[in-house]
């Protein structure tokens, strides 16, 4: 079988399959996300990536009541329910998603050219809104994700807007290019331009554990990992992944922990032992300000206005 | 005289035999010593004390201090540490509040009026703790008739010392030396010296900072001999004319007992001697100030110091050899309110800087100062706050050589007393205008000056922090400005107090003003220079904005910068007992309420000295003037 411009799709009644000579995929419709990524026999997801919203309390955020204003980001960053799954192969737009009996006309030698689905999610806000995410894949495996945010009025400022990519295990460090350091977008000015790699994830030791880690203005980054979830892979050579920039820099972080983990400690050996990947990609973040912590806010160019579309886009490539 | 446990209630008592305070300089046996950098005239106490520790003075060991008083129930403890990190009483942090708050009941004497003498309110205070100290020690042969002083550069907060059986004297003042002289009851062998340290007296109204509240001998103790001839006190006039590069010296001196005469060498910074010339009794002691012609200056960039070197002879004999470095250097406020040394703009990149350590609280090693050197170095910081309490001597001599610009600090923080629940509320203020509260605020106004009077790294007195205003403080700088002309004097606290605008502070200045408010001062035709002399709230996950107070600098000339609060978090290292892991706690973590939990981890470094996140945002805004 030729898969140079073509990759095989294999339509189940709860899910996609598509899958080339490295990578295979499956496209939740029960899960409703990207359930799986596996590159080279390799599992990259832990669980569907998700809209984020929401950034672990900062003393300042605290100080100036932003985490208590902003409180309905929190349920929306932890739960988001998916309200409309959308597909579209090659040309074929379907109406319906392809379940039985619609899948029954289908084998295993189906081939596409390219496949995109979109998931729409929504925000338990109020008013509600929604996000999309829309994953583009072409024969060669190449993902395009596009992570999509509906501003709404009258909803609080947004601490953080991209998606939230969980990894079955730790990773061993990551590589990316950009800018040197934890950057946020009114602390930025200081870092210098390059490729910089980091060993492990480090957790900013703040002395109560918050967001932290963020790296602003971002080509791509590649996350290494050297072990899977998968009992009959004893193999230890690294593997690797690499998220890049479409149509413009993203700002990311890579940490062993989700913001809610964070936002749980009262210590850094509050937190759990290190288990996974956190690979937070973001179009839209907040600064953390600074002319005092108990009350000052962010300088006005810098807070995230919900009322407003953000959006941040990336390749997964293999 | 009999030590008296009410002058812990009194507020105009607060120093009891305390030799005056005098010039920081070394002195040494003789040449030789001095390049040695050893002195014989010096000896350290530091080391393993006897000690005991009581809960409240009700329950303390009465008379530990006599000679044969049985003290077979002491332990020890290492000198200098604080008692609380030696597991002798409670952890606790607390900011504003007092640390007695919700526990023990307690307005300052006389702050309700004159007849409201509040006494018994520490000697009688379930919550004052007691540790008594005792070290024995013999006289170095060739001491043996010489008169002999203890200095203690560091105790929290009361403390009482006894020699041999006899009471020597009383000391407040936690972060400035006390000296008294134990001559008069010295021994060649088996002194018997006693130290009573109460964690509370009036002296802590004075001295609510927000930090880990400590007690104990915290910094060094040692024994000093004075030969028979003793420069006991120095002042170094040394002006700096930008206009024509011209160096002045000027000296004034205080000897124990008249000399046959002091020699004097100024050497330039190759060594070259520039001048030499000697004092006698018939000058009063005194080197009118003396034309150098041309010296080079002393700034950040160049930190040049000259070298000073006293000779002191007696019949004949060298008594003791003196070094002092001295720079030359103008700082001034132009007719335009700007901020100037050595006749250019002064643009401060400075912190505030707590003495802390993660493992010893403030008892801070001299390693810690050279590592905190190093970041302002790598990190273009120009300038440091001793917040909010002079700090180690070292430190001073380290910013002399260094070239950081330093903002000295009297010891007075009375936050609780006139800041209520966020709100300006001073019904029980001190030291405000109590004639009661005047002599102990002034006394340390004084103990400042007079200590560090000769470091040219300081160019700003802070009369103190966040105690609020009245006449007491306004005759603070009244102090300065009577003795010292030659700095400039700081004051934040009167920015709630406009009446007293015109007699505190040369500067204008208000802690964490935004930079949008901090323009609109500067915008209108300010008479004072604009100094933050605290912002950029450094907490956890900060420091942005960064920029926009540097675009101050370029916009207004009469804009200073300011000093980030804070150089390093105050967080104390344990071992947690269920991961094993290196925890750092904070307050409310020791069982400690009223406790602020984590409100003091502001550093720009973390408790451990490795640098948060953010410094690379503040060298890139510091490396920009």
């Amino acid at each position: 079988m030729d898969y140079t411009n073509q990759m095989q799709i294999i339509y189940d009644d709860g899910m996609l399959g598509l899958a080339g000579p490295r990578f295979h995929y499956i496209f939740g419709y029960e899960r409703a996300g990207l359930e799986s990524l596996v590159v080279d026999g390799k599992e990259w997801l832990y669980r569907v990536p998700q809209p984020t919203f929401w950034r672990a309390t900062t003393d300042n955020d605290r100080g100036n009541q932003f985490n208590i204003k902003s409180a309905q980001w929190l349920a929306a960053d932890y739960v988001a329910p998916c309200v409309d799954i959308d597909l579209t192969v090659d040309n074929h737009h379907y109406d319906q998603l392809p379940i039985a009996p619609v899948t029954n006309q289908f084998s295993n030698q189906t081939l596409a050219e390219q496949v995109e689905i979109k998931y729409t999610y929504q925000t338990v806000t109020i008013p509600q809104t929604t996000v999309t995410v829309t994953y583009h894949v072409v024969a060669d495996g190449t993902i395009t994700v596009r992570a999509h945010y509906q501003g709404k009025a009258n909803l609080p400022e947004l601490p953080v807007f991209g998606l939230r990519l969980i990894m079955p295990t730790p990773a061993t460090g990551y590589t990316y290019q950009g800018l040197s350091g934890e950057t946020y977008p009114d602390r930025m000015a200081g870092a210098t331009k390059g490729q910089f790699e980091v060993a492990g994830m480090p957790v900013t030791p703040y002395l109560v554990p918050q967001e932290c880690g963020m790296h602003m203005a971002t080509d791509w980054v590649t996350v290494t990992r050297a072990t899977t979830l998968n009992n009959a892979d004893p193999d230890l050579s690294p593997l690797s992944l690499k998220f890049s920039a479409l149509d413009k820099p993203f700002a990311f972080s890579c940490l062993p922990y989700t913001s809610s983990e964070l936002e749980n400690a009262t210590h850094q050996e509050k937190l759990p032992p290190i288990h996974r990947t956190v690979l937070t990609i973001a179009g839209a973040v907040r600064g953390v300000g600074g002319i005092d912590s108990w009350g000052a806010d962010v300088e006005p160019q810098y807070h995230l206005d919900a009322g407003q579309d953000h959006e941040v886009s990336f390749q997964i490539t293999l | 005289m009999e030590a008296s446990l009410k002058w812990l209630d009194d507020p105009t008592v607060f120093r009891v035999n305390q030799l005056p305070a005098h010039s920081d300089h070394q002195f040494f046996k003789n040449q030789e010593e001095l390049e040695a950098g050893q002195s014989s005239y010096v000896q350290s106490l530091n080391g393993t004390w006897d000690f005991t520790f009581a809960k409240n003075p009700q329950v303390r060991p009465v008379n530990f201090w006599e000679v044969d008083a049985d003290r077979s129930d002491f332990t020890t403890i290492e000198v200098p540490s604080e008692i609380e990190l030696q597991n002798f009483a409670q952890i606790n942090y607390i900011n504003t509040l007092n640390p007695w708050s919700g526990k023990v009941y307690r307005r300052p004497a006389y702050s309700l009026g004159d007849d409201y003498e509040a006494a018994g309110s520490f000697s009688e205070g379930i919550d004052n703790t007691v540790g008594a100290y005792v070290r024995k020690f013999d006289l170095p042969i060739d001491w043996q008739g010489l008169d002999v002083h203890v200095m203690f550069e560091g105790v929290e907060r009361a403390m009482y010392v006894w020699l041999n059986g006899h009471f020597i004297g009383y000391a407040e003042d936690s972060f400035t030396p006390s000296e008294f002289d134990l001559t008069p009851y010295l021994q060649n062998k088996n002194n018997v010296l006693a130290v009573e340290v109460f964690k509370h007296s009036t002296a802590s109204w004075l001295e609510d900072q927000d930090m880990f509240r400590f007690s104990g001998i915290f910094r060094d103790v040692s024994l000093l001999a004075l030969p028979a001839s003793h420069v006991v006190d120095l002042k170094v006039d040394a002006p700096y004319d930008p206009a024509n590069q011209q160096g002045q010296l000027g000296l004034a001196l205080q000897l124990t007992n008249d000399a046959d005469q002091v020699q004097v060498t100024l050497a330039d910074p190759d060594g070259e001697p520039i001048l030499e010339t000697s004092l006698t009794a018939n000058d009063q002691w005194q080197l009118p100030l003396h034309d150098l012609g041309m010296v080079q200056a002393w700034d950040n960039q160049q930190p040049v110091l000259y070298q000073l070197t006293l000779t002191v002879i007696k019949a004949g004999e060298v008594q003791e050899v003196i070094p002092q470095v001295v720079g030359f250097r103008q700082v001034m406020i132009n007719d335009q309110a700007v901020l100037m040394l050595n006749g250019h703009r002064l643009v401060i990149n400075g912190v505030n800087r707590h003495e802390w350590n993660c493992h010893r609280g403030r008892a801070i090693m001299y390693e810690d100062m050279l590592a905190d050197l190093q970041t302002f170095h790598e990190n273009n910081i120009n300038a440091v706050r001793t917040c909010h309490y002079p700090d180690q001597l070292a430190w001073y001599d380290l910013c002399d050589r260094h070239g950081i610009y330093m903002m000295a600090e009297n010891n007075l923080e009375s936050h609780g007393t006139w800041q209520k629940m966020g709100a300006i509320e001073p019904s029980d203020n001190v030291p405000g205008s109590l004639p009661q509260w005047h002599d102990v605020v002034i006394d340390r106004a004084r103990s400042n000056y007079e200590l560090l009077k000769n470091h040219p790294a300081i160019l700003f007195w802070s009369l103190g922090n966040e105690s609020y205003a009245g006449d007491n403080i306004a005759d603070m700088n009244a102090f300065y400005k009577e003795h010292d002309p030659s700095r400039l004097v700081h004051y934040e606290g009167v920015c709630h107090t406009p009446e007293y605008r015109d007699r505190i502070s040369d500067f204008e200045s208000w802690m964490y003003l935004p930079p949008t408010k901090v323009a609109e001062y500067l915008a209108n035709n300010p008479d004072k220079p604009f100094i933050e002399c605290e912002y950029m709230h450094s907490m956890g996950n900060s420091v942005g904005g960064l920029g926009s107070y540097n675009d101050l600098i370029d916009q207004y000339p009469q804009y200073c910068g300011g000093f980030i609060w804070d150089f390093i978090d105050q967080a104390i290292e344990v071992t947690d007992p269920v991961t094993g892991q290196k925890s750092m706690r904070y307050g409310g973590d020791f069982d400690d309420r009223h406790a602020d939990y984590e409100f003091a981890g502001d550093g720009i470094m973390f408790a451990n000295r490795q640098p948060k996140p953010a410094m690379q945002e503040v060298k890139y805004y510091y490396g920009l003037h």
